[in-house]
């Protein structure tokens, strides 16, 4: 910005000059006079006032270029009272008598600066800014006559003083009118509105005559009637604001009228000029001496245009000062477009340039004013472009270092301006794409459907670090250009070198370049959003940096360009940016050699042979890196240790173990290999030791030196055998030292060499063995460097995981076998396992009821004394029912006993344990896990070992699970089968009292039930039977009659069961089902069995009992049943009776029953009773008997006669119906439902309700002969 | 019918932000400006940072004009497994529609992953070797040919490598 006159930058708005507020000269003697005494003191209370009034004026608006709010403001100048304005016209010379008066900034004015064909000088911004207002505000004191104070109340009015007063007040009010309008006079010339402010005490505010005096003043001086007069007395510092406010609010409207006029007249100066044309252009004549040539048409266009603009800019309205500027612009390029009209490289061409560049960064900022970021850039492009083609035309193309200035300066502005507007009220665009966008926060004009789609690189605004960066760029291409032709210059090449070159001479472009970057590297800094750490969005800022040290480096500052290297550097290895790293270190390489830094440049040298494998001076490297070591000597004694994060490239180091576990005492195998790739060598550089580190940085390092009479020295693939080193694995102090057991090795690497380094370690207690870390030892002349490498960070180094560690199996032939599976770059030392047999045995299966012993028997096969504790869990059942223990001596528990003590078993000891499993319910599998933990107690040698505590190697302990699946199955499995009889005694009548007697036991519906239960033995091994008992339980609904067990002593019951083996028990309950009841009526009772398991060696095992339900009863129900009852033997000739009871056991219907006997001849009785005939009808629930004699006449089974009984319920005809016709026949069936006969000698049925016999099948009766 | 957009290098970023390849097209390739390219790839990380962190929920692969440097404007794209694509498109003053290079990263972004899915990668790798990130570095690296050739044809298919014109003068 700095490159352009501020005035023509610079954001412009309606200028006020306000006079009459001097400071106040304090020493300065204030003239006395008799007159106004008052003034001193007047003034000395105005003083604050005019102080405050300076403040806060001065204070409403700073020049800036970047004020894109509209309010109504001024840019306040602060001038003397009697301040004259430059000169409006000037009266032409003498010798010019006929031309009209110009101004004197006109380019037709001789003596102008711009005589005779300049454009738009900054003077006349300067002009209307500094030297020309658009409204005058005067402040000024109000005559106060010294106020009056009585000296008593009862004082009259002085009349005298009061006439004086008047007086005097009108004396100097028509003074005060008369220099208003002597201002008024000058301002009206230029149309500036004046204003008066009069500063007047409070009391005289309340003055009665003030406002008649303000009327005289104004009157007199001739101001006008609005806004014009205004009255101040000592106010607050708010109110003062206040009035600041007002003040500018109501002269705002005369401001921009006075702008207007302004624009008006040049308006109408322009069309004259447009269609006038009244100078004549002489063609310039052609001659070396350039010639004074009037300003061209082009020219004027440009002047109104631009003035225009400014005016449009001074009233605020940008969108009409945009289309000025633009049209200002487009007349400029015109002129630019012709060499004769605008000849380059003179004092008005580069003007013009200047304005051009001014009007362009004017257009940019009303654009972003608007928000319109792509027109804004657009433009400057454009502006750009134009520019460049005119460059070539004037000769200063791409190839000249003006044409490069000029372009650092466009980019360099356009950055200014960005971050002027940031700083204000500029917002940056964030070029999201537009699929994504979400509703747009922004005004813009960017949703025509074009844009909709993507935007166009080049428009898209950016932060101005970037074009900081880009000026950068332009900047240093500008010195190369310079350079150049410095080069030129140099060989006496008489070039048509430009006129600014012995200026750009003088110019420092280094620090112009770092000045720029640094901007751009600041602004990068702070673009940073808060929340993110600045060390992972540094990338900007490193690529900025690099490019400054860069340029310190070419300016030869290399300790700052070192500076900075360093800190890139770490980025960019750290990701892994090789290719952008090569370049950064050769240059910062050659800085460290610049300054003679050693040191460094052997540690970059090392860095760079790593990336050395990629370029193709890898043997250049080496050979430098000698050279160096060979000819300088190190700035110091102490070893320069060279921490290098990319050795990976140039050593390829593995380390791995053959077995990845391994036992306390056990050696494991180890190979550390360092070779170096085919394409680098190190076959130069004398290696004098190789430390390795096995735990970490502070044990003593096993260290193999180099000898030069190793074996294998000419092999490419070498081994070194270490031995075992576990000595190395502790810092033992002097224990390892002490070793004078020194190993050597052949220790130079060239291309391709591998050398193997393998070793065994071992642990004396439980732990990890890991090699730590290798230290390289370079001893060259003085040079004494280390190269440590921790082998731990190997693995991090990039593509190296999708490599296979190689294990050397054989040096001659190399062979080496891929070490495929899991991290071997460590290996774990566990204990030994213990050697405990453990012994769970049980003759399965177990029974229910039972207390099953399962045996525990551990052996202490170990050499070291054991503790053994034990826990069982059992699993819970898979079914509810079952509820299962595991009993433990004297701890019982439904499913974990911990912690049970085995005891301290010495080496070879035995200890057995019985687990009790008691199951219940279901059969099936039981599942139990059986832990067993074992722990050395025995002391252990003495170890070198420091003991950490918490480790695991303090508690030597294992565990071995077991788990144990026990089925489990019946002993003894009972199947029981139930029969009903029908009850045999008469019905209890209806009115039978007894039925209501609490013990009334009214099993005349259900009867009896006969309980058939079959113990079977099903256990495999065999059961002692201890007894078997029959408990017998009260309820309500049954009773047990008899028990075939009753008669029977337990102990007789007791007997060795063998598989299969079957014992029978028989009981009758009788059963007194309430009507309607449907539910299950369990047994009164139930079978106690207890006994034994017969043990294989054939002892009876622990006692069990097991109780067997017996299964519910459910009685079946009958509705019509005859019953014959019938004697099983006779004797021949003897008559017996036989009776059939027909029971209707319906609980609603009435019965209609017919019985018909059917004697037979072959039938061995005679029958004496009913053949034929109806019973009386059958209420429900009643029973009616019939009897027949029988006198048997044969011997043998005689078969009772047939007898038929018949429902005739369904047969009746209700009254009102028609009998069927014709008439059933006579016990057929359709004469009624035939009555199941149930022959009571028979009589059983299943719960189900089946009956035992067939219905109707009649027993025979055997007959006895008498 | 010409390209639009002139490609200049394409580039593509490890999740953890290391280079996989770096690939530059047409004048740019025969210039031998390799390096820039890189440059140009890890700065825009930065962008690509800045972006997410702003918008950490955006689903959205496409990030858009990243930036414009020098005569190139950089367009990100980022995997869902935070694999970065970067195009350098050499600055034109043309509008550059946002579908063309969305296209143009999606044919990237599948060469990209068919040439991870290599199953070759892995053939000296350890058995339980679990590095995605390892795999996907060496895809770019000298010894995997297809990949960059797949990237060359796609350039090429769009015709975006064509020698680009001359810098707009005028």
């Amino acid at each position: 910005m700095n490159s352009y006159p501020t005035e023509l930058l610079a954001q412009l708005a309606p200028v006020m000059f306000v006079a009459g507020l001097n400071p106040p000269k304090s020493p300065a003697p204030q003239p006395v006079t008799p007159t106004t005494p008052s003034t001193p003191r007047a003034q000395d209370s105005f003083t604050p006032l005019i102080t405050r009034l300076r403040t806060t004026l001065s204070a409403v608006r700073q020049v800036s270029i970047w004020q894109s709010e509209k309010t109504k403001t001024f840019q306040i100048v602060l001038v003397d009272k009697d301040v004259r304005f430059p000169p409006r016209k000037l009266h032409p010379p003498d010798d010019y008598p006929d031309q009209t008066p110009r101004s004197p900034l006109s380019p037709l004015t001789p003596s102008s600066p711009l005589y005779p064909d300049g454009l738009v000088a900054p003077v006349w911004i300067r002009k209307h800014t500094s030297f020309v207002p658009s409204v005058f505000v005067l402040f000024l004191h109000l005559f106060e006559f010294p106020p009056h104070t009585p000296r008593s109340p009862l004082d009259l009015p002085d009349q005298d003083r009061e006439r004086q007063r008047e007086a005097e007040e009108r004396r100097q009010d028509s003074e005060l009118a008369a220099e208003i309008a002597q201002r008024k006079k000058a301002t009206n010339e230029r149309t500036i509105k004046l204003t008066v402010v009069l500063l007047a005490s409070r009391r005289m505010l309340d003055d009665t005559a003030l406002d008649s005096r303000l009327t005289y003043i104004r009157r007199q001086s001739g101001l006008d009637s609005r806004a014009s007069l205004f009255v101040l007395s000592p106010v607050s510092q708010s109110e003062l604001n206040e009035f600041v406010q007002s003040l500018q609010q109501a002269l705002y409207e005369p401001a921009v009228d006075y702008y207007t006029s302004h624009s008006k007249r040049v308006r109408r100066k322009r069309n004259r000029h447009t269609h006038g044309n009244s100078i004549s252009y002489p063609t310039p004549p052609v001659s070396s001496v350039p010639v004074p040539r009037p300003l061209r048409p082009e020219g004027w266009t440009v002047r109104y245009e631009y003035k225009m603009a400014c005016f449009a800019e001074f009233r605020g309205e940008d969108e009409v000062a945009l289309k000025h500027y633009q049209d200002a612009y487009s007349a400029l390029l015109l002129m630019f477009a012709s060499i004769t009209t605008l000849p380059p490289r003179t004092k008005r061409w580069a003007e013009a340039k200047v304005l051009a560049d001014s009007i362009d960064i004017k257009i940019c900022k009303l654009y972003l004013y608007n928000n319109e970021h792509s027109l804004a850039l657009s433009f400057h492009n454009t502006h750009i472009r134009k520019f460049c083609d005119f460059s070539r035309i004037w000769g200063a193309g791409e190839n000249t270092f003006e044409f490069w200035s000029w372009m650092a300066r466009q980019q360099r502005v356009m950055a200014e301006l960005l971050e002027h507007g940031m700083r204000s009220t500029l917002v940056l665009p964030v070029h999201r794409p537009s699929l994504l966008e979400t509703p747009v926060t922004m005004p813009s004009q960017q949703s025509d459907a074009l844009t909709s789609l993507g935007v166009n690189p080049a428009h898209a605004l950016q932060h101005p670090a970037f074009y900081y960066y880009t000026a950068a760029r332009y900047t240093e291409k500008r010195r190369e250009m310079f350079t150049a032709a410095l080069e030129l210059e140099a060989r006496g090449a008489v070039a048509k070198l430009s006129p600014g070159f012995a200026n750009e001479k003088k110019v420092d472009h280094f620090s112009l370049v770092v000045e720029m970057y640094t901007r751009s590297y600041e602004l990068f800094k702070q673009r940073v959003p808060s929340g993110t750490s600045q060390h992972n969005l540094g990338r900007l800022i490193f690529h900025v940096a690099y490019l400054i040290a860069q340029t310190y480096y070419a300016s030869e500052q290399f300790d700052m360009a070192i500076k900075f290297f360093e800190r890139i550097a770490k980025t960019y290895r750290k990701e892994q940016w090789d290719v952008m790293l090569r370049p950064l270190l050769s240059i910062w390489y050659s800085c460290a050699q610049q300054t003679g830094n050693m040191e460094l440049s052997v540690q970059l040298l090392l860095e760079m042979l790593g990336h050395g494998s990629i370029t193709d001076d890898a043997e250049h490297l080496e050979e430098t890196l000698y050279g160096v070591l060979n000819s300088t000597v190190p700035s110091s004694q102490d070893p320069l240790v060279v921490e290098l994060l990319n050795f990976q490239s140039i050593f390829r180091i593995w380390t791995h173990f053959w077995e990845t576990e391994v036992y306390v005492g056990q050696p494991a195998t180890f190979q550390l290999t360092i070779s170096m790739p085919e394409d680098i060598s190190l076959s130069s550089l004398s290696f004098a030791s190789v430390s390795v580190y096995f735990s970490d940085d502070t044990s003593t390092p096993l260290v193999i030196h180099h000898s030069d009479d190793a074996p294998d020295s000419e092999k490419k693939v070498r081994r070194v055998a270490l031995g075992n080193v576990s000595q190395y694995l502790f810092d033992a102090g002097g224990a390892a030292e002490g070793e004078a057991n020194t190993i050597q090795a052949y220790l130079r690497w060239g291309s391709g060499v591998s050398i193997t380094f393998m070793g065994t370690l071992q642990l004396e207690v439980p732990g990890t063995l890991k090699l730590a870390k290798v230290v390289l030892t370079v001893k060259h002349n003085s040079w004494w460097i280390e190269l440590p490498i921790k082998l731990n960070e190997l693995q991090n180094y990039g593509d190296r995981t999708l490599e296979t560690p190689q294990w050397l199996t054989s040096v001659d032939p190399p062979r080496h076998l891929p070490v495929k599976l899991g991290d071997c770059t460590t290996a774990t030392v566990r204990s030994r396992p213990h050697q405990l047999h453990v012994l769970i045995s049980h003759s399965g299966p177990a029974y229910l009821d039972e207390e099953y012993p399962i045996t525990i028997k551990i052996t202490n096969a170990d050499e070291n004394v054991l503790d053994v504790t034990f826990d069982v869990i059992l699993h819970p059942p898979e079914d509810d029912s079952s509820a299962n223990r595991i009993i433990l001596e004297d701890e019982e528990s439904t499913s974990l006993i911990r912690g049970v003590r085995f005891g301290v078993l010495e080496p070879g000891a035995e200890t057995v344990k019985t687990l009790y499993l008691l199951n219940t319910g279901a059969i099936g599998d039981r599942t139990l896990d059986v832990s067993i933990r074992s722990q050395s107690i025995t002391q252990r040698p003495s170890s070198p070992v420091p003991r950490t505590p918490g480790s695991a190697g303090l508690q030597d302990v294992n565990e071995t699970l077991q788990t144990l699946v026990v089925p489990t199955a019946q002993a003894i499995r009972v199947t029981s089968h139930v029969t009903y009889q029908r009850p045999l005694q008469p019905q209890p009548g209806l009115a039978d009292l007894r039925m209501y007697g609490n013990d009334f036991w009214e099993d005349s519906v259900s009867g009896e039930a006969t309980i058939t239960s079959v113990f079977r033995c099903v256990a495999s091994c065999g059961l002692k039977l201890e007894s078997i008992q029959f408990e017998s339980q009260e309820h309500t609904m049954a009773r047990l009659i008899d028990c075939s067990l009753d008669n029977i002593e337990p102990e007789d019951t007791a007997d060795d069961w063998l598989t299969g083996d079957e014992f029978t028990t028989i009981c009758r309950v009788t059963v007194s089902q309430p009507e309607g009841s449907k539910s299950n009526i369990p047994t009164p009772g139930v079978y106690v069995v207890r006994w034994r398991r017969l043990l294989p060696d054939g002892e009876p095992g622990t006692l069990s009992t097991t109780k067997f339900a017996l299964p519910p009863l459910n009685p079946p129900s009958d509705d019509l049943v005859a019953l014959l009852d019938l004697p099983s033997t006779g004797r021949l000739h003897v008559p017996m009776v036989m009776r059939l009871t027909v029971r209707n056991s319906d609980s609603s219907r009435t019965a209609v029953v017919t019985v018909h006997l059917e004697p037979d001849p072959s039938d061995g009785f005679v029958v004496a009773g009913l053949r034929s005939g109806r019973i009386p009808m059958l209420l429900p629930e009643t029973e009616a008997t019939l009897c027949w004699k029988l006198i048997p006449v044969e011997c043998g089974f005689a078969r009772v006669p047939k007898i038929k009984v018949i429902d005739r319920r369904k047969a009746i005809v209700p009254p009102g119906q028609e009998p069927p016709d014709p008439p059933p026949e006579p016990g057929s069936d359709a004469e009624g439902d035939i009555v199941k006969l149930v022959d009571v000698r028979w009589d059983g049925r299943t719960g189900g309700g089946e009956e035992a016999r067939a219905t109707g099948d009649i027993g025979s009766i055997l007959i006895l002969p008498q | 019918m010409p390209a639009l957009v002139y490609l200049n290098a394409v580039a593509f970023v490890s999740s953890q932000n290391h280079p996989i390849l770096v690939r530059t097209f047409g004048q740019e390739r025969e210039n031998n400006r390799d390096i820039r390219y890189h440059y140009i790839a890890h700065t825009s990380l930065d962008v690509f940072e800045e972006r997410i962190t702003a918008n950490p929920k955006n689903t959205e692969s496409y990030l858009g004009l990243l930036y414009t440097m020098d005569d190139v404007a950089v367009y990100g794209y980022i995997t869902a497994s935070k694999t970065k694509i970067i195009l350098a498109l050499s600055l034109s003053d043309t509008v550059v529609k946002d579908a063309e290079v969305v296209n143009l990263m999606k044919a990237f972004h599948t060469a990209y992953r068919s040439a991870v899915a290599n199953p070759f990668l892995r053939l000296h790798a350890p058995a339980d070797a679990v590095s995605d990130h390892a795999n996907s570095l060496q895809v770019g690296g000298a010894k995997w040919k297809n990949f960059r050739r797949a990237i060359d044809d796609i350039a090429a298919s769009t015709g975006a490598i064509s020698a680009p014109p001359p810098p707009p003068k005028n």
